[in-house]
């Protein structure tokens, strides 16, 4: 195990040194620079090339991106072209909001999907199924914004339950924070809830015309132990797959929900930086995403291995 | 369309003449005002700083005039008022004395004077980062003459200067702030100010809370409110959808497509706030197919103003004759918007050598309403014979591409500025390098004429040469105008106080909740 977690790590440093390159090259050759952007009323020209000077923009792109090699490598993420905030401190205040809405989202989707699922696969081909893919097919379906703001004119503007937007951290203020990450959760948790449902419920169908399944009835095991000891465990494995993959993806890229919701995560943080053209900051979130999907595809398969013993012995 | 022209003049001219608009008529005059709470207001991005020297972002100003106080101010006329300065004069065109007010004082605690004054002066003119350089170009030095009173410099005649000293170039920072904090007042203006609100916290991404200045020099009316709290809510139906359930009581613009449904709703008000806006687009006058001025006009004498305003804008504002708005005391209203007439259109065709028509590309920020407005525009020229292709652009590229000219046909939506120098010189002047001037025009008359707007300093002769740059703007076409947008402002009925100025900027001192 410990030489498979040293073994991957080793191999995230070119794909790290790859993104960073690939998305240093692409903003630069993007039109707009940062100057253009924060000082667009400003028309004195010579004010713009001696700010760009001292921001380093006027050297080759190669250059720059050598300078900030350099200065990741001692740790310094650098400061954000349009507010002089250290990125790292930005980029770490945005994480929060972020990690809490995808493991929230995350939680609501397997409390739907498991049940859904299972329920779908033991009455395979009946009107449960039925019920539970039309479930999913509509969870695919339906777009995050409209999804979003049917669940807001709903619980927020007619029954007035929920908050409709904003962010309290429910670290500190508990009830109050989950409160305001509830509608998010929701919308981002029942599209997940969709995919796992649907990818659990065909892993589950493998499982369940498998022999031992059939040899552990044979046995006279009740057939709900049956499903949680023999098919569920070994029908997790697609399951995970999919969840290490989304987990990634609610991190850094669940843009649409947190503007709706005026949620301040990392997804919005991008993409207000990449519009203007803020490059330290956009490095920095970049970075960070990828060493999000990368952390979280190993600890999905550090988690193969316990799940399945067979993965860990090859 | 001409009727709600009208009536959007009288709604100007009745709002300029009432002092004190009560959100709730009736009930307003009736009750007297009341200390207490907390107003929560929804804005659509979130601010960028809380340096007034640093900021090139419209959301910030919304803060700083609660928190900072210009030298002079605006009334609901635009016209000039005293602020931090009691009283001004000239004595020739390139001196201006401003008499500060005295016992005025910091949120810090420090004095304000004129020693402050010049430091504010200097670091807009000198700090690197400073977005201000520009509008304080005319400015040579400014000298202390006494405690309270300075003397400014120009380098040139500068008719406009008072009135940008209304906003951010006019707006005074605690120089021991500014010393003591450093780069750190971006992010915290707690101390800086003199306004009638102090700075409290800036959580970023989530709010911003002003509290009453209870040391405010000005003991007339408020500040009443014990705090401001702003938000942002970057959705616009969410933004509203609050506002519904009462979640916040203040939001910063109503999208045309929600006015209709906001005014049934009893639960909001809604106050038509005109604008110092226009919105335009440029015409590349470096290379074809806009080097040719009948073709400028070809595509000029296509388009329907009065539509586009009905169906894109739902007539939440009013067809453009140029870049000086209906709030402005300058604008002419004897001259016509350029009206669509196809026949002069295909002559013009004709004229620049391209009978059949011509196709050219218009570059346009990736916004709904943009790329509604773009897409009129593309049928209307159609129905001429010009084509068009639809390029759809980020802010950032959009300034990069115009401050490059590269580009043939260019949205440019200016916010606008209360003196008409600031809606119309920095455009038409003959400028080398990048400079607003994104069509490249250069013409002698228009350069004299716009020397002299700022050279004489008499209202009714400068409105004269306005209307005479108007006309010239009209036939010359550098920019093509299309409207000059209402900017609609939605309340709880509980606010009560609201003063509009079109200027835009929510100055909440006399705002109190019922």
């Amino acid at each position: 195990m410990g030489r498979l977690i040293a073994h991957r790590l080793l191999a995230t440093i070119p794909v790290l040194l790859l993104v960073t390159a690939g998305v240093f090259a692409l903003l630069h050759l993007t039109p707009g620079d940062p100057i253009d952007a924060m000082m667009a009323e400003s028309v004195d020209a010579t004010a713009k090339d001696a700010l760009r000077r001292e921001l380093g923009l006027d050297r080759p792109i190669p250059v720059q991106y050598a300078a900030w090699m350099g200065r990741l490598l001692r740790g310094d993420l650098g400061r954000s072209i349009r507010n002089g905030e250290p990125v790292i401190e930005n980029v770490s205040r945005r994480i929060r909001p972020s990690l809490e809405l995808a493991l929230l989202a995350m939680a609501i989707s397997l409390t739907i999907a498991f049940p859904v699922a299972i329920a779908s696969a033991v009455h395979h081909n009946t009107g449960v199924d039925r019920l539970g893919t039309t479930f999913a097919l509509f969870g695919i379906c339906m777009p995050n914004f409209l999804l979003a703001l049917l669940l807001i004119f709903l619980f927020g503007v007619t029954l007035r339950w929920l908050p409709i937007s904003g962010y309290v951290d429910p670290l500190e203020e508990g009830w109050a924070g989950v409160r305001s990450l509830v509608l998010p959760a929701v919308t981002l948790g029942l599209a997940l809830a969709a995919v796992v449902t649907r990818t659990l419920r065909s892993s589950l169908l493998d499982a369940l015309a498998e022999d031992y399944v059939r040899t552990a009835r044979a046995k006279g095991l009740a057939e709900s132990h049956v499903i949680r000891r023999h098919v569920l465990k070994n029908a997790l494995i697609p399951v995970v797959t999919v969840l290490g993959l989304q987990l990634g993806t609610l991190i850094g890229g669940a843009v649409i929900t947190e503007y709706v919701f005026a949620l301040p995560g990392v997804g919005r943080l991008v993409v207000d930086a990449v519009f203007a053209r803020d490059y330290p900051l956009v490095q920095g979130v970049i970075l960070l995403i990828a060493v999000g999907f990368i952390a979280s595809n190993l600890l999905v398969d550090v988690l193969y291995g316990w799940i399945d013993p067979r993965i860990r012995l090859r | 369309m001409s009727v709600s022209r009208r009536e959007f003049l009288k709604t100007c001219a009745v709002m300029s003449s009432v002092p004190m608009v009560g959100l709730a008529p009736g009930v307003a005059a009736a009750q007297a005002p009341k200390k207490g709470g907390t107003l929560r207001v929804g804005f659509y991005i979130e601010a960028a700083t809380m340096d007034p020297h640093l900021s090139g972002s419209k959301v910030d100003r919304q803060v700083y005039h609660n928190i900072y106080e210009p030298l002079v101010t605006l009334d609901t006329k635009l016209g000039i008022r005293p602020g931090l300065a009691e009283s001004w004069s000239q004595p020739d065109p390139r001196t201006l004395v401003f008499k500060l007010r005295r016992g005025v004082r910091f949120h810090d605690g420090t004095d304000f004077t004129a020693e402050a004054a010049k430091f504010n002066f200097d670091r807009m003119k000198t700090e690197p980062k400073s977005v201000r350089k520009g509008e304080v170009a005319s400015i040579d030095s400014v000298d202390v003459v006494d405690s309270h009173t300075i003397k400014i410099n120009l380098k040139r005649p500068d008719a406009a200067l008072l009135a940008t000293l209304t906003d951010r170039a006019g707006m005074m920072i605690s120089p021991k702030v500014v010393q003591e904090r450093g780069a750190e007042l971006q992010r915290n203006a707690k101390g800086a100010g003199t306004g009638p609100f102090e700075f409290v916290e800036w959580v970023k991404d989530a709010h911003l809370v002003i509290k009453r200045n209870e040391g405010y020099w000005n003991r007339q009316g408020g500040p009443y409110l014990d705090r401001v709290r702003y938000r942002p809510i970057l959705d616009d139906t969410v933004k509203l959808q609050s506002l519904q359930s009462g979640e916040i009581d203040v939001m910063d613009y109503v999208q045309p497509r929600d006015v209709a449904a906001v005014k049934a709703d009893k639960n909001v008000v809604v106050l038509d706030v005109p604008s110092l806006a226009a919105f335009a687009y440029q015409l590349n006058h470096q290379k074809p197919p806009f080097n040719n001025k009948a073709l400028r006009q070809a595509v000029a004498y296509s388009l329907d103003l009065e539509q586009i305003v009905k169906g894109v804008w739902l007539n939440v504002g009013v067809p453009a004759n140029g870049p000086i708005p209906p709030t402005s005391w300058a604008y002419d209203k004897s001259i016509p918007y350029i009206k669509r007439d196809l026949a002069k259109a295909k002559a013009r065709l004709a004229e620049g050598g391209k009978p059949g028509g011509f196709e050219f590309t218009m570059t346009t920020a990736n916004i709904p309403i943009n790329v509604q407005e773009a897409e009129v525009i593309q049928a209307q020229l159609r129905e001429a014979g010009i084509t068009t292709k639809i390029k759809l652009v980020d802010a950032a590229t959009q300034l990069s591409d115009g401050n490059s000219r590269n580009f043939e046909m260019i949205s440019y939506q200016w916010s606008g500025r209360p003196d008409p120098d600031g809606n119309i010189y920095q455009f038409f002047r003959t400028t080398p390098g990048t400079s607003l001037n994104w069509s490249g025009i250069s013409n002698p008359k228009l350069d004299e004429l716009l020397d002299k707007t700022r050279e004489v300093s008499n209202q009714a002769e400068r409105k004269k040469l306005y209307s005479e740059l108007i006309r010239l703007l009209q036939d010359e076409l550098p920019m093509v105008y299309t409207v000059h947008p209402v900017e609609p402002k939605a309340f709880s009925p509980r606010v009560q106080g609201y003063e509009p100025i079109p200027d835009g900027m929510m100055r909440f001192k006399d705002v109190w909740l019922k």
